[in-house]
């Protein structure tokens, strides 16, 4: 009778634990609500981290084994001399409204791309990679490329939406969709005022363990830590540096590293009279102290270990394959080289302020409004080092819609230089910051800098058939660069994300996140 | 207590709060890490910020930012509430309903969105307060109007004007000493400063408002600092962090433009 | 003449006016703004689409175009959809549950406004109170907002949205909106001086030597002044809850209109402010049917109160 008694005791343990676990809501604080719950309109990484967990993408980069893999697809073969694939897609996966997933949807989302009427920057580049769909069977889709791709699995990382929730392949940003979307992820996502709440949906593919998130808007970064730490959220994706110490300093509470990729850079514009000769932007260069900066702004002493912030002298991270290691940083400032510089190219000084062509320069640099909370006070830090090398300045803080609008269209003319952050996945493609701004190239090309070698590296890298020759294509563009100076390039800050101890198995996927979130636990 | 006492006091408050506008630095000092978070005893005579910088830079700059919109937000304020009397005193209906329907229209406006849409339509190089103070202005004109009008009634409006002028006065001494000069004074310079105190405390509403959806400022340029970036500071000493003396100043600059507005409202009060 | 039809009559044709002219008032102002809903979302230079996305949107014939076509769309109910605020959702379901939290906050910081003003008529909220009221009056409603967001959010922190959470913020809000920015010292004094204008007239004297009440007599001669303040007070109330909406975070029509026009939705901006100018045309009609009632009561009162 008492071992019975036990037994019922022990299976109503864990049957309440389970019931917890999957009735308990994980809340988090994110950096801003999305923009939209669809994928076609994605603007920000906030955006790219949520349709994680709502949609499936056709291939991925599995977090753990690193390996190219796919939830919907069973297999793939060459097609069409190699310019086309043709992908089996899994049987049994269901949306979340419950319709199955087919080949047509596959072709439904390619061709959503590719059609005009659809107002989405990500499906324009889409354009150039895809010139169409067919549907074979139900579960077979023959996608076409426009050229042929040495990784074609690599150019089909997109998510995949339900044909039967569009009324044509013209899809428009404020449809019902984008509000209450309907994908084969882990969570179904319906996007309030103030957050997005997640449930879990399981499918063929996917037994999430957590029965709902909810994501809210992070604001002020001592409040999110604050609560936190009082166990009103059980998560920030990502801590500011400053805020750093304070969750480390907590045993309920663990930084876990959140593969970002993401260096911060000055971009500098070359079609201004006095930024046009590269000493001038050398010297921009050696006036700035990044040490110091990276104390004021980050936290980050002098000489500290296991810093979560490197400096760069180029477009990549310093562990990315490829990163120059031959060309130096430059941590500290140099007044006497960079006055030298400034010299030589022209510049006069009068009552301490530099002047080109009897014209006293005023720099007028911007900054992307929200970096501030990452690193608080580093334009005005900016400003004042610029200061001090003889150059008047005016600050802006740069909106996010005018920084999609204008900075990375290349309409920022009025600016001298721009403050941001860039981050990148697996695949560190640069050519849109680099190219010369024509035909869909050089889409993200901030002061539309040109330069005809460097377009030939990027052509090198595009055109690059082994790993190798791409790595020697960014190196050689990593050197140009650094002689070049269309960017100051300040640092890779490493991004954290802190969690409460009660939420285990969180694996972090670099990038998209919530990549691995079937394996999430969460027991409050 | 007199009238002169409050004139002093009132003139003494906005002296402080408006004069050291023109003598704010450009921008902020350098950095000091060393001294950051500093107490006014260690650091006088306001304190630091996180930075080391003194609060007084802060106080300057939204001294500044404040200090000529402000003003010429309550001249706005002041003119139309004379003109709003001086039409009552016409005795013209017709210009009476026009002048109150479009005071209605006016006042319908939803005031805030108005300013904002004005603040965000500057460019980024030419934000200040000017255009959200003169907005401001000219939608709380009609109240003003409606006062000073309401006065201009109880005087007895058109039959004062008539009875004066039975006296010998011309109609430029009527209208500008008897009714402005003597009667809608006391509205008419209330009124003013009352504008002037609402623009002010419109900057640090909108200051702050930015601040918190990290937006660039609406009123001032990106490098100067407003009195809000105080009250910022000091909303975090409830979060723990050693920003109590910022709020205290905030306040009492706060107080000290709200000490100006009731004494000169005091001193301009009718006998 | 007897004039006494004019005011009212101003008031009903302003009332009718104001839900068509503020928002054409606001079209005009956002279309002054740099860029549009459009390029923003698919930018030229980098997405093609963009003309025939304000095309659909309606952007793509200037400000009367845009205007005439969301008014005939407005007057049978159709709002369309939020841009870029919440993409897909009906503009008519954001007002919607964003009306009752700015009624409630509103409504709640009004109760004290009506509760000073009636004290200040019939005298038993005593004239000593005043400097006290009018301090507080002299706090900006940005701070006390401020103070009531750090208790909440210290208190809540991310259940600051739950249903208990909301009606503190709505407390909190109410008693910021009420007390701040001379609300309630505006009623009070206000309807003060009023009253204590009227009651220096002679006939109130002489009503007082006939044995007949102070109130009774001066009521109708005040009320039409009286329900002015109130509507003044009303609309400074509503202008007010835009600063504590935003602050406090409290999901109303004044945060609604705060996010519509820093995103340049323009559907949740002119539809928000729709919202209010009816209920600002609202208030105006009250008001004027007071004024009318009154002028009628007098004209036919045989009390010889003047007419």
């Amino acid at each position: 009778m008492m071992q019975n008694h036990k037994l019922l005791l022990s299976l109503s343990v864990v049957v309440g634990t389970l019931a917890l676990s999957t009735g308990s809501t994980l809340n988090f604080y994110e950096e801003s609500l999305p923009s939209s719950m669809n994928p076609m309109f994605a603007q920000s990484m906030v955006d790219n981290r949520v349709h994680e967990l709502v949609f499936d993408r056709l291939y991925y980069f599995d977090p753990i084994t690193n390996e190219l893999t796919s939830r919907v697809v069973e297999r793939w073969e060459l097609a069409d001399g190699g310019k086309a694939v043709k992908l089996f897609v899994k049987k049994g996966i269901r949306w979340q409204d419950g319709e199955a997933l087919g080949a047509d949807d596959v072709c439904f989302t390619i061709n959503a791309m590719l059609d005009e009427g659809t107002p989405s920057p990500i499906a324009e580049k889409q354009r150039a990679v895809f010139s169409g769909c067919e549907v074979e069977s139900k579960d077979t889709a023959v996608v076409q490329f426009t050229q042929i791709f040495h990784n074609p699995l690599n150019q089909l990382g997109f998510y995949v939406l339900p044909e039967h929730k569009f009324e044509s392949t013209a899809i428009q940003p404020d449809d019902a969709f984008s509000n209450r979307p309907e994908g084969t992820g882990a969570y179904s996502g319906s996007m309030g005022r103030r957050g997005v709440t997640f449930g879990a949906k399981k499918n063929a593919h996917h037994e999430p363990r957590i029965g709902q998130l909810s994501l809210q808007e992070g604001g002020d970064p001592l409040v999110q830590v604050r609560t936190l730490l009082n166990n009103g959220v059980q998560g920030i994706v990502a801590v500011p540096p400053p805020y750093r110490a304070d969750v480390s300093a907590s045993d309920e509470l663990s930084l876990k590293s959140y593969d970002l990729r993401s260096w911060w850079f000055v971009a500098v514009n070359q079609d201004k009279p006095y930024l046009k000769d590269k000493r001038v932007r050398q010297a921009l260069n050696l006036i700035l102290d990044r040490t110091d900066l990276r104390e004021k702004s980050i936290g980050v002493k002098p000489g500290e270990q296991n810093s979560p912030c490197e400096f760069i002298s180029g477009p990549f991270v310093q562990t990315s394959p490829y990163y120059n290691r031959s060309i130096d940083v430059q941590p500290r400032s140099d007044l006497e080289q960079a006055f030298v510089l400034l010299e030589q190219a022209g510049l006069t000084q009068t009552g301490g302020r530099w002047h080109y062509k009897g014209q006293p320069i005023t720099l007028r640099i911007g900054m992307k409004a929200p970096l501030n909370n990452e690193a608080p006070d580093l334009l005005s830090q900016i400003g004042n080092q610029l200061s001090a090398g003889g150059f008047d300045r005016q600050e802006f803080r740069i909106t996010v819609d005018d920084w999609n609008r204008q900075v990375l269209t290349g309409e920022a003319e009025d600016y001298d230089m721009v403050v941001g952050k860039w981050s990148f996945g697996l695949v560190e493609d640069v050519n849109p910051l680099f190219h010369t701004r024509n035909g869909g190239r050089g889409a993200l090309n901030i002061f539309n800098y040109t330069n005809p070698q460097v377009d030939a590296l990027l052509a090198q890298y595009q055109s690059a058939k082994t790993d190798t020759q791409a790595r020697d294509a960014y190196h050689k563009l990593h050197e140009k660069l650094d002689d070049e100076l269309p960017y100051l390039f300040l640092w890779k800050l490493d991004t954290k994300s802190a969690w409460r101890t009660e939420v285990r198995g969180n694996t972090i996927a670099p990038y998209y996140y919530w990549t691995a979130v079937d394996n999430w636990k969460y027991s409050p | 207590m007199s009238r002169w006492y409050w004139t002093g006091l009132g003139l003494a408050a906005m002296g402080c709060v408006l004069i050291p506008g023109f003598f704010a630095p450009e921008h902020l000092s350098p950095s000091d890490l060393s001294m950051a978070y500093s107490s006014p005893g260690a650091a006088p005579p306001f304190g630091t910020d996180s930075m080391g910088r003194p609060l007084l830079e802060y106080a300057l700059q939204g001294s500044r930012v404040i200090a000529l919109p402000s003003i010429v937000a309550g001249l706005v304020v002041m003119f139309f509430a004379v003109i709003g009397g001086l039409i009552a005193c016409t005795g013209s209906h017709r210009l009476e309903a026009i002048t109150r329907a479009f005071g209605e229209l006016l006042g319908a406006l939803p005031r805030m969105v108005v300013v904002l849409i004005v603040a965000l339509l500057m460019p980024p190089e030419d934000r200040s307060l000017y255009p959200i103070a003169i907005s401001w202005a000219l939608l709380a004109a009609p109240g003003a109007m409606d006062e000073a009008s309401a006065v201009a009634a109880r005087l007895g409006g058109a039959r004062f004007v008539e009875a004066l002028r039975a006296h010998g006065f011309s109609r430029f001494r009527i209208y500008l000493w008897h009714i402005v000069g003597l009667n809608l004074r006391p509205v008419v310079a209330r009124q003013g400063m009352e504008t002037l105190m609402q623009v002010v405390f419109l900057e640090i509403a909108l200051s702050y408002l930015a601040l918190q959806d990290t937006q660039p400022s609406f009123t001032h340029g990106d490098s100067e600092m407003s009195w809000a970036d105080l009250l910022y500071m000091g909303y975090q000493a409830f979060l723990e962090v050693p920003t109590w003396h910022a709020m205290q100043l905030g306040i009492g600059l706060v107080a000290l433009v709200a000490l100006a507005t009731v004494c000169v409202g005091r001193a301009v009060r009718p006998r | 003449m007897n004039s006494w039809w004019i005011r009212p009559l101003v008031r009903l044709v302003a009332a009718a006016l104001l839900p068509v002219a503020v928002p054409g008032i606001l079209t005009a102002l956002i279309w002054a703004l740099p860029g549009d809903p459009a390029s923003i979302i698919c930018p030229p230079a980098i997405c093609g689409g963009t003309e025939e996305l304000a095309e659909k949107w309606n952007l793509h014939q200037g400000p009367w175009h845009f205007f005439s076509t969301w008014m005939k769309a407005a007057l049978s109910g159709d709002l369309g959809n939020s841009w870029r605020m919440q993409p897909g959702v009906p503009v008519v379901e954001l007002i919607a549950e964003s009306v009752p939290w700015t009624a409630a906050l509103v409504t709640m910081a009004f109760i004290p406004l009506v509760l000073g003003a009636t004290g200040a008529a019939s005298r038993w909220l005593s004239d000593k109170l005043d400097p006290l009221i009018r301090l507080v009056g002299l706090t900006p409603s940005v701070v006390l907002a401020l103070l009531a967001a750090a208790a909440v959010t210290i208190h809540y922190g991310a259940n600051a949205y739950d249903d208990d959470a909301m009606r503190v913020k709505i407390l909190l809000g109410a008693l910021t909106l009420g007390l701040a920015d001379a609300a309630l010292s505006g009623a009070v004094t206000g309807v003060r001086g009023l009253m204590e204008e009227e009651r220096k007239q002679r006939y109130v004297q002489i009503a007082i030597l006939r044995g007949e009440s102070v109130l009774s007599n001066t009521l109708p001669n005040v009320l039409p002044a009286i329900a002015g303040q109130m509507r003044a007070r009303l609309l400074h109330l509503l202008s007010g809850a835009v600063i504590v909406e935003v602050v406090i975070r409290i999901d109303g029509l004044g945060d609604l209109l705060w996010q519509g026009t820093l995103t340049q939705d323009f559907g949740v901006v002119l539809a928000s402010a729709f919202a209010f100018a009816i209920l600002s045309a609202v208030l105006l009609l009250g008001q004027a049917l007071v004024e009318i009632g009154v002028a009628l009561h007098v004209r036919r009162s045989p009390k010889g109160v003047p007419a």
